[in-house]
């Protein structure tokens, strides 16, 4: 069907709206970090930076903790996204394909964790932490981002294993293949897209991740980056130009990490399997 | 190399049976061919030999050991499925060798055996590419392999060729029957297609409706068919049903009539004892057992309405006074002309009562 002029105009103006909506906070982070500070709070702001630096990067790396909260941070998300895709993988497995009583209502169940928000597990997470001595170590962190991944991640992880056509897995065990076999050497390499998203989705939970982070993690050298930050944010005054450099630097390892599972998201991995 | 017997074989899914006591013996070395329309429970039965569904009564025997609760692994079957399914990831080499592997061999005899049936199937000079780089045909023939290289007693074909096109399917089902006589294994073997299970079977099963109708040679089947089901769909095209009455008994034959299709007293020699007078039936005529009115057995008269013409033969379908369609077969390309009312002679018959079995 051909469009209008109208529709059009309408559907580009749309995608550009949407675009500058998600791309200026971007590039307004972007610029600002290399703008020199009397550049960053003028009046009139400026879109195309007038002066460049690199003074922010300078101090956020020589004369602030942001390379400690950038290691906290990624030890943390790596640790964290590690354990999410591997717990969630024979999950999904499970609830796709084995036969237990319950399983429906299980299934359903789990996404139930969404459905209290963060502050209200917060104390008596505190608690049982504090009991089991978890408090100010990475690993409450990691527990905490797992819990709170996995849900929704085996729900997405399920419905890429749903796009796996039966006869490979019937064909795996006519052949033989115990159950972990087929998971790890027939599944996996068929639903990689699903496990980089899920692997994105987790990494990038963790290092977002403020409420659980501010509360259970106590000293400074143990912060990660979105805590850690926080703290450039002073009573009477806030170093824009380091907070931009730092908030730059931290686009970076999820980039990466972008670039690095971007090639496992290719169409068609199934392709000639069944016709 | 092993045989197989289904004893009382019964299939439900919750209350509803799709399998209702099946009964069969197939010798070691014999090729069954599984036939019937769609939903007659006929890959339901492959898989339930394969294990991949579960009996839910009776009991399955392959090479004389109950099998009916063992894993498929452990059957000693191999399984080719209408949708290949191969591993896309693995080559045609790690794919053919994958069962063997599963069964912990030394890397040699993996690489030999894969070898084999690939020289079998002309697969060799594809060893080292992904499923996708193959045809529709070279893919079935690597399903095949991995079938051939567990060197199981039993093979299972679930619709292997309903994939491929028409010319690649009497290929691929010349190179099957091929692969049946060089290897010598049993073979079970399901399609809808009846020119795949004439052409194959040693002997074909007709199931309707998770039930044998039938069971026997294929020309067997097509010459003297028990009911009125295996008779239409044996043959192609179906056999034509005229109905019709009992009209008299002459020699121990049953003399019909269908006076509105013109059908006047044929005589039709029947199994047992022919029906009572008056008795309403089903008389079936072949296509291809129309002859010239002179001199035949019965005629049938009608308005041709439609010509096919497909070169060698060519089929005339021609509407009866009474109102059914039938289809005359002829050789010649110009022996109908849509329009006319023709006289049919009828030299062949059968007769079916009105529960469709064959009188």
């Amino acid at each position: 069907m051909r469009r209008t002029f109208g529709q059009s105009l309408s559907l580009y103006g749309g995608v550009l709206v949407i675009a500058l909506a998600i791309g200026l906070p971007f590039w307004w982070v972007l610029t600002g970090s290399i703008k020199l500070p009397k550049e960053i709070i003028q009046r009139v702001p400026t879109m195309v930076p007038h002066s460049f630096t690199l003074q922010h990067f300078e101090k956020l790396l020589q004369a602030s903790d942001f390379p400690i909260y950038l290691f906290n941070s990624m030890v943390v998300a790596l640790f964290s996204t590690a354990f999410t895709v591997l717990l969630a993988l024979p999950a999904a497995y499970a609830f796709f394909r084995m036969e237990f009583p319950g399983r429906n209502a299980l299934y359903k169940t789990i996404l139930l964790a969404y459905a209290f928000p963060g502050v209200v597990v917060l104390i008596p997470l505190y608690g049982l932490f504090a009991k089991v001595g978890l408090i100010d170590s990475p690993v409450a962190l990691v527990i905490v981002n797992v819990a709170f991944a996995l849900p929704f991640s085996i729900w997405m992880m399920r419905s890429f294993l749903a796009t796996v056509p039966r006869e490979i897995e019937e064909a795996a065990i006519v052949d033989g293949a115990p159950t972990t076999t087929i998971l790890v050497r027939i599944l996996m390499p068929l639903i990689a897209p699903g496990i980089a998203s899920v692997a994105i989705f987790a990494f990038i939970s963790s290092w977002t991740e403020f409420l659980f982070a501010s509360v259970l993690i106590v000293s400074d050298v143990r912060r990660t980056i979105p805590v850690g930050f926080a703290g450039i944010i002073g009573q009477y005054q806030i170093d824009w130009g380091l907070l931009l450099a730092g908030a730059t630097a931290a686009i970076i390892p999820v980039v990466a990490l972008f670039a690095l599972v971007g090639r496992w998201f290719v169409a068609g991995l199934t392709d000639g399997a069944v016709k | 190399m092993a045989g197989l017997s289904l004893q009382s074989v019964k299939k439900r899914f919750g209350e509803t049976e799709v399998i209702g006591g099946v009964d069969l013996d197939v010798a070691d070395g014999e090729f069954v061919v599984f036939v019937g329309p769609s939903g007659c429970g006929k890959s339901t039965l492959l898989r339930m030999i394969a294990g991949l569904e579960r009996t839910s009564d009776g009991r399955i025997l392959i090479g004389g050991r109950d099998v009916t609760d063992e894993d498929p692994a452990k059957r000693g079957i191999a399984m080719v499925f209408q949708t290949y399914a191969l591993y896309p990831h693995m080559t045609v080499a790690t794919n053919m060798g994958f069962p063997l592997e599963m069964t912990r061999r030394p890397k040699e005899e993996i690489d030999r055996k894969v070898a084999e049936a690939a020289k079998i199937l002309h697969l060799e000079a594809y060893l080292g590419r992904k499923p996708r780089e193959l045809s529709g045909g070279q893919r079935q023939r690597v399903a095949i392999g991995r079938a051939i290289v567990r060197q199981p007693g039993v093979f299972l074909f679930d619709e292997p060729l309903s994939n491929l096109d028409a010319e690649l399917r009497v290929q691929m089902r010349i190179e099957i029957a091929r692969l049946h006589q060089e290897l010598g294994t049993t073979m079970i073997y399901v399609t809808h297609d009846q020119i795949e299970a004439m052409t194959l079977a040693g002997r074909i099963v007709v199931l309707r409706a998770g039930r044998i109708e039938q069971v026997g040679a294929p020309l067997e089947l097509y010459e003297d068919p028990d009911n009125s089901f295996v008779a239409g769909f044996i043959g192609s095209p179906r056999m034509n049903f005229v109905p019709a009455t009992v009209t008299a008994v002459e020699d121990g034959r049953a003399v019909v009539a269908a006076p509105e299709a013109g059908l006047t007293g044929m005589a039709v020699t029947t199994r047992g004892q022919p029906p009572k007078l008056g008795t309403s039936v089903s008389l079936g005529i072949r296509p291809e057992h129309f002859v010239p009115a002179k001199g035949a057995a019965g005629t049938l008269s009608g308005k041709i309405s439609l010509v096919e013409r497909l070169g060698g033969v060519t089929y005339g379908h021609v509407l009866l006074a009474s109102g059914s369609m039938i289809t005359v077969e002829s050789r010649e390309a110009d022996r109908f002309e849509i329009g006319k009312t023709e006289i049919f002679g009828l030299q062949r018959a059968y007769l079916f009562g009105a529960d469709g079995i064959r009188l």
